[in-house]
C-alpha cells in the first residue's frame, strides 16, 4: 500500500513524460533481474540437493550435469535407512523437539505472566537476572552444563539434552511483553468471578495468547530440530542421536557418496520446510519479534 | 545460542528503562498474590538459574583448573590464561575469527539491505521472493554444509564445472588454505542473509510515506531521499543486525565443523571450533573454559563499544 502512494506521486510529478517512463521501466527490469538472480542463488542449492539425491553415483560425474536424472532412483533414500537407523533418529529428534517446545511454552508463559501481572517481593531483581542471562553467549555455558549433566549421570540421555532447553529467558521476555499489553479489565472481571491466578492463566490468558504461543512455538521447534552443537556433545551412542548429529556422522565414511548424503539432507530438511509452508506467517513474525518490535 | 544473541539486543534496545508496570507499588505485600507469583515463576527461574546464570560463575572457576573430565580438577591459578597468550594456535584461531567476522557481517548487511530495498517496492511475487530468500534461514546447518561441500567440490562440483565452462580455471575452494575461509563466509552469508532481510524489510515498511512525499515536494532526488529519510530511520535495524551478527559469528561452529573440520592447515579454525576441540575432543575443560571466557569478554566489550557509539549514528538515540 505504501508503495502505491509512492508510484502515484512519481507519475504525478513527471506527468508520464517519455523519459520518465523509460527510466521507470529500466528500474523495474533491474529490480526483477536482481531479485530473480538472488532467488536463483538461494534456491539452486536445494534443487541440486534434490536432483542429486535421485542419481546414481556415476551420474554425478557426467558432463553436462544432469538436472533431472532419466530415472528417479529411490535407492539412496532406502540406503539411508539401511546404513543407519534413520527412522530412530527422526523419532528421537521429533520427541526432543516436541518436549522442548511444550516445556518452553509452559515455563515461559508462566514466568511471563508472573513478571507482567503479579506483584511479589524480589520481582525486579529476578527480572534483571533474566535480562542479564540473555547477554551470556551460549559457548560460555556449554562446558559447565556438560559437567553438571555428567555429575547427574545424564550425559548421553535425552533428558540431559532437553533439561537446559526447557526454560528460556528470551521466551519469558517475549511472553511478558505480550502479557503487559493485556487489558487489566479482563483480569479484574475474572477476579470478581472468583478466578484465582491459576484458573485465570489456563482459562483466559492462554486461550487468548495463541498467536504469540504459535510464534514462540515454531521458533523453538525449528531451533531444537536444527540444533547441532549441544546434541553433538551430549550424545555418544548411535541409538541416541538426533537427525543432525546422525547425518553429520555420515559425512566422514561416505565423503564422496553425494547421492546418499543429499538424500539424507533432503530427509532432515523436509519436515521443517513443510512446517514452514504451513506456518509461514509465524516464522516471519518470530524474526520481526526478535527484531525491534518486541 | 541464536536466541541468546537476539536477546542481548532486545534487551539493549528496549530495556534501557523499566516499564512502569514493573515498578512495584509501595505498601504492604499481598502474600496470597506473592505466593502465586512464586509458583508461576518457579519452573522458569530454576532452569535459568541452574543452566545459564550459575554456569557463568562455574565456567570462571573451571578456567582456573586443569581438568580432564575423568580425573579430579586441579587448581592451577591463571596458568590457562598465560598459556593462551603463548599458544600459537589460539592466536591463529583468533585471527581467523576476526577475519570471518569482519568480512561476513558487513557483507551480509550490504547484500540483505540491497534486496530488502528492492523488495520494498511494488513487486509482483513478493511472497515467492521472500520465501526463496528465507528458505536457507530455516535449514539445518548440517544439510546446508553438505550441499555446499558438494557444490564446492574441486573436481565435480557444480560451481567449478560452471567456472571451467565459461573459461575460468577451477578453484580448490575447501581444499586450499587460501580459499577455504572465503568459501565458508559465502555459505554463511547465503544462509543468514534472509534473516537480516526480513528485519530490514519490516523497518523499511515502517518508514512513513508522507516523509517521502514531503521530501519530493522539497525537490529531493532518490539518493537524497534514501540518504536523509530512509537510512536514518532504519539505523536501529542496522544496529540490531550488526550486533547480533557480531555475537553470532564470534561463536561460529556448525559450518566449520561439518565442512572443513577447521582445516586445511587450520585455515578455518575459528575460536568456537577450537574451544569444542579443546574441551570435548581432548577433554581439557579448564583450558576450554578459559578460552570461552576470553571470548565472552571480547563479545561483551564489542557489544558495549557499539552500544556506546550508537548515539553518533542510530536514529532516536541522542
Amino acid at each position: 500500500m505504501a508503495s502505491q502512494a509512492h508510484t502515484s506521486q512519481y507519475t504525478y510529478v513527471y506527468k508520464r513524460s517519455m523519459p520518465a517512463t523509460i527510466w521507470h521501466l529500466v528500474k523495474r527490469i533491474f529490480a526483477y533481474s536482481m531479485l530473480t538472480l538472488g532467488a536463483f542463488i538461494m534456491i539452486v542449492p536445494f534443487l541440486w540437493m534434490v536432483s542429486t539425491s535421485f542419481k546414481t553415483l556415476e551420474q554425478t560425474f557426467v558432463w553436462p550435469p544432469l538436472l533431472i536424472p532419466p530415472t528417479l532412483r529411490w535407492d539412496n533414500y532406502a540406503r539411508m535407512f539401511e546404513l543407519v537407523d534413520f527412522g530412530l533418529y527422526t523419532w528421537n529428534t521429533l520427541k526432543i523437539a516436541l518436549v522442548v517446545t511444550f516445556g518452553q511454552l509452559l515455563t515461559s508463559s508462566m514466568a511471563g505472566y508472573a513478571f507482567a501481572r503479579l506483584r511479589f517481593p524480589g520481582r525486579e531483581t529476578l527480572f534483571l537476572i533474566y535480562l542479564a542471562t540473555m547477554m551470556i553467549p551460549g559457548v560460555v555455558v556449554l562446558i559447565p552444563n556438560f559437567i553438571v549433566m555428567r555429575n547427574l549421570g545424564l550425559v548421553n540421555t535425552h533428558l540431559g539434552l532437553m533439561l537446559p532447553a526447557l526454560t528460556s529467558a528470551f521466551g519469558t521476555f517475549l511472553m511478558r511483553q505480550f502479557f503487559l499489553g493485556f487489558p487489566s479489565e479482563l483480569e479484574d472481571a475474572a477476579k470478581l468471578d472468583g478466578c484465582n491466578p491459576l484458573s485465570f492463566y489456563f482459562r483466559i490468558l492462554i486461550p487468548l495468547s495463541t498467536p504469540i504461543l504459535a510464534t514462540l512455538g515454531v521458533m523453538t521447534f525449528q531451533g531444537t530440530w536444527n540444533d547441532f552443537l549441544w546434541p553433538l556433545i551430549m550424545l555418544s551412542s548411535a541409538s541416541k542421536r538426533t537427525l543432525q548429529v546422525g547425518l553429520s556422522f555420515m559425512i566422514g565414511p561416505n565423503s564422496t557418496d553425494w547421492p546418499l548424503l543429499m538424500a539424507g539432507s533432503v530427509l532432515t530438511l523436509l519436515p521443517i520446510i513443510v512446517l514452514f509452508f504451513f506456518a509461514q506467517k509465524y516464522f516471519v513474525q518470530s524474526i520481526k519479534m526478535t527484531g525491534l518490535k518486541g | 545460542m541464536q536466541g541468546i544473541a537476539r536477546g542481548v539486543v532486545v534487551q539493549l534496545v528496549q530495556q534501557t528503562q523499566m516499564p512502569e508496570s514493573v515498578i512495584e507499588r509501595r505498601g504492604r505485600v499481598n502474600w496470597r498474590e506473592a505466593a502465586w507469583g512464586y509458583f508461576f515463576i518457579l519452573p522458569g527461574i530454576l532452569g535459568v538459574l541452574i543452566f545459564t546464570f550459575a554456569p557463568v560463575f562455574t565456567a570462571l572457576g573451571i578456567s582456573f583448573t586443569n581438568w580432564s573430565i575423568l580425573a579430579r580438577p586441579e587448581w592451577v591459578g591463571i596458568d590457562n590464561y598465560v598459556r593462551m597468550a603463548t599458544d600459537p594456535v589460539f592466536a591463529k584461531v583468533m585471527r581467523n575469527t576476526f577475519y570471518y567476522t569482519i568480512v561476513s557481517v558487513p557483507l551480509n548487511l550490504v547484500v540483505s539491505l540491497f534486496f530488502a530495498i528492492i523488495l520494498n517496492q511494488k513487486i509482483r511475487g513478493l511472497a515467492f521472493f521472500r520465501t526463496a530468500y528465507f528458505l536457507p534461514v530455516i535449514s539445518a546447518s548440517v544439510a546446508v554444509s553438505m550441499v555446499w561441500m558438494w557444490l564446492l567440490d574441486s573436481n565435480f562440483g557444480l560451481i567449478n564445472l560452471g567456472l571451467v565452462r565459461i573459461g575460468l580455471s577451477p578453484v580448490p575452494w575447501l581444499s586450499s588454505p587460501v580459499t577455504a575461509m572465503p568459501a565458508i563466509i559465502i555459505v554463511s552469508v547465503w544462509r543468514s542473509m534472509g534473516w537480516n532481510m526480513i528485519i530490514f524489510l519490516a523497518a523499511l515498511q515502517d518508514v512513513p510515506e508522507d516523509l517521502y512525499a514531503a521530501g519530493k515536494i522539497d525537490g529531493a532526488g532518490n539518493w537524497q531521499l534514501f540518504r536523509n529519510i530512509t537510512f536514518p530511520l532504519i539505523t536501529p535495524a542496522i544496529f540490531f543486525t550488526t550486533i547480533t551478527g557480531f555475537i553470532g559469528s564470534f561463536q561460529g561452529f556448525d559450518l566449520v565443523y561439518n565442512m572443513t573440520q577447521g582445516g586445511p592447515a587450520r585455515a578455518t579454525s575459528v575460536v568456537g571450533y577450537y574451544i569444542w576441540e579443546t574441551a570435548f575432543k581432548y577433554s581439557k575443560m579448564g583450558y576450554g573454559s578459559a578460552m570461552a571466557y576470553v571470548l565472552f569478554g571480547i563479545i561483551l566489550v564489542i557489544t558495549l563499544v557499539q552500544w556506546r557509539v550508537r548515539r553518533r549514528w542510530v536514529f532516536g538515540e541522542e
